[in-house]
């Protein structure tokens, strides 16, 4: 019961906290509220026995865990609601925890290198900009498009990277973004420089997601739609990278990844796997992509550009490579942060480079970094070792 | 007829032939000690009979040909190893590495791990099971330590884990590729133990073992085959190939008498 309470307390003060931060108007109190909230992660990091508090109790009240972080996020915007810029960039987060998932399961689950995350993100709001301003298809046909070009020319890249490996593969990914943003630059069709305009916005049952919605007789800017759209989207593609991850699927990448030759000797077919890996990915990046280019109703090349891949990579280094929930994590931090600094915003490159050397020296599995595989299991039922119980001993609680 | 056997097997690195011509086989239930001094080409052998490395030459396994077949393709027709160096993934539970050895035998794919669950958690369930079956087979210990990485494991307990994994595959040939390879003397006992547990657990499993320490190859070989640059220079019994003049001279240098048997 102590524990279902302060996993709850943990919860409420995180969210209390960044919204401070969030909305905190007076540098004083945006300093203070950052500084609680590094203090508090810095905490949970360094001492062993508030991480293995931690650790124990959000995995014994899981379902409680979630629905609160559940309740919280839905409950985000009417906090946020005087602000629509910070609605935004809420919903930015929740993108990037989508397209954070797509890079993991590729990086940190396959070790497939991916540099293009950009790119990739560009094919799938190119697609749903070309199919609807240029040849007038429905919003929604073209949201559903979008991803699976991404996944398609994934394949497609992924002939030539099955050649290479290491480090020739994270340059022929790097070459593949900016082969993507020349191409967009300079093609007559995709609008060159000037991108593509008036992508028309999605409806839901006739309401467009333009409109300020209004719930519980609050009325919340209209960014609100896409925020909850986009929370919808998150955590379907976090369920599904979590089972995947939970499965026979998520060891053989895993084993992929850490010794190619063993795989291959217990029977994996690695070019099978990694493209698996690969076009799985790219779906959910290109998914993402696709929502950026409904919600903005605008893409251009820029907004795909190479720095982009390094967020997306700082993303999941951050959160700890190969974790479901860190994924998360690191979206939630290293998104929001630097909007709230603006007054650093010509340094973000740089900041996000520090931090990544930063994680890698001190923590390089991240902050949140991937647990034993238990195949959502829950604990293993007690002593399966003595003799006799051996066999029904595996048989798992629940 | 033996379950496996080459012909003319032959690997070649450049100017270097690291296995020249060698005509082996194993019969079912058998198992085969393969010896020979460093460089001799016994580990290309294993790398070249699993579609590691290019070989010339024809493998016959089971009735059929594995030339030009590749690694996991292999496997899938019923031979696994284990490395001279370990590769366990250390990051991994010790369940973990014995599962990935089931591979080839796992029905369900993407499409089970997303929206059929249930199959998916059942088969993981078996799995588990026969997991904690082959490593209660040698430590009992090791079950209750399934869900903890293998890099917390100590040496003669990862040895295991992967001679585990191999046998998760089910295999009808097993390669062993040095087992003993870094362990102490009292280590290398407990391996002979738990070798002589394999070979009463599953009496049809053919083995070809590749070792330097001549206690184990006594041990547990029915037959022997000595190599020196590739080549095959003798073929026989423990003690026929003990006995062997040019084994002598491979491991001992020419004129060494019989007192000086090899030792190592």
């Amino acid at each position: 019961m102590g524990g279902l309470i302060g996993v709850w307390a943990v919860e409420l003060g995180l969210f209390v906290l960044v919204v401070a931060a969030l909305l905190a108007e007076r540098p004083i109190a945006v300093g203070l509220t950052v500084a609680a909230i590094a203090l508090l992660l810095v905490a949970v990091q360094t001492s062993v026995r508030v991480w293995g508090w931690m650790a124990t109790s959000f995995r014994t009240h899981r379902a409680a865990a979630l629905g609160g972080a559940a309740t919280l996020a839905l409950a985000l915007p009417f906090f946020l609601r005087a602000s629509p810029y910070w609605t935004f960039v809420a919903t930015m987060a929740l993108l990037y925890v989508t397209i954070g998932q797509g890079l993991n399961l590729q990086m940190g689950t396959a070790g497939v290198i991916n540099l293009a995350g950009a790119a990739f993100a560009g094919l799938g709001g190119y697609t749903v900009g070309l199919l609807t301003v240029r040849l007038g298809f429905a919003p929604w046909l073209a949201f559903a498009i979008g991803p699976l070009v991404a996944m398609v020319v994934g394949a497609l890249l992924f002939i030539p990277i099955l050649k290479v490996r290491g480090h020739y593969l994270a340059l022929v990914t790097i070459a593949f973004g900016f082969i993507f943003n020349i191409l967009m630059n300079n093609l007559e069709f995709t609008g060159g420089p000037q991108g593509i305009k008036n992508i028309p916005t999605l409806r839901l049952f006739g309401h467009a997601f333009t409109t300020a919605p209004t719930l519980f007789g609050v009325t919340l800017p209209s960014h609100a739609n896409f925020y909850y759209a986009a929370l919808a989207m998150a955590a379907l593609v976090t369920w599904l990278a979590w089972r995947l991850y939970n499965s026979w699927v998520g060891l053989t990448l895993n084993t992929l990844r850490d010794d190619e030759i063993a795989a291959k000797c217990s029977g994996v077919s690695v070019t099978r796997h990694k493209l698996l890996a690969f076009s799985i990915g790219n779906l959910f990046v290109g998914l993402a992509g696709g929502f950026y280019a409904v919600m903005v109703g605008f893409v251009s090349p820029p907004d795909f550009d190479f720095g982009y891949s390094l967020v997306m990579l700082s993303v999941i280094i951050l959160g700890g490579l190969d974790s479901i929930p860190g994924v998360v994590l690191g979206a939630c931090l290293l998104i929001p942060l630097p909007e709230r600094f603006r007054m650093l915003h010509e340094y973000r490159l740089l900041l996000y480079g520090a931090a990544i050397v930063l994680m890698l020296l001190f923590r390089p599995r991240g902050l949140w970094p991937a647990g034993v595989r238990r195949y959502g299991l829950g604990r293993p039922a007690g002593s399966f070792g003595a003799a006799g119980t051996r066999a029904e001993g595996v048989g798992v609680s629940r | 007829m033996s379950l496996f056997a080459t012909r003319g097997l032959t690997v070649r690195f450049g100017g270097l032939t690291a296995v020249d011509h060698v005509d082996a086989g194993v019969d079912e239930g058998e198992t085969l000690g393969l010896i020979g001094p460093n460089g001799s080409g016994k580990t290309t052998f294993f790398n070249a009979v699993t579609g590691l490395v290019p070989a010339e030459g024809d493998v016959a396994f089971r009735g059929g040909a594995l030339r030009g077949l590749e690694p996991h393709a292999i496997c899938r027709r019923g031979i696994a190893r284990t490395f001279q160096a370990s590769r366990l993934c250390l990051g991994l539970s010790v369940f973990d590495n014995v599962l990935i050895g089931m591979h080839t035998h796992v029905v369900s794919g993407v499409w089970d791990a997303l929206f059929r669950r249930k199959r998916m958690i059942s088969e993981v369930r078996d799995g588990l099971k026969q997991a904690a079956h082959l490593l209660g087979l040698f430590n009992p210990d090791l079950i209750d330590r399934g869900f903890d990485p293998v890099g917390a494991l100590p040496q003669i307990d990862r040895r295991r884990v992967e001679i585990c994994r191999a046998l998760a595959a089910r295999p009808r040939l097993l390669l062993l590729d040095e087992p003993s390879a870094g362990m102490n003397p009292e280590e290398t006992g407990e391996l002979m133990k738990d070798l002589q547990i394999v070979r009463e657990e599953m009496p049809g499993l053919s083995i070809i073992i590749i070792e330097h320490d001549m206690f184990v190859i006594e041990g547990v070989s029915q037959r022997v085959v000595a190599f020196n640059y590739g080549r095959k220079i003798a073929e026989g019994t423990f003690a026929d190939v003990a006995r062997n003049e040019e084994v002598r001279d491979a491991y001992l240098g020419r004129g060494s008498t019989p007192e000086g048997a090899p030792r190592a």
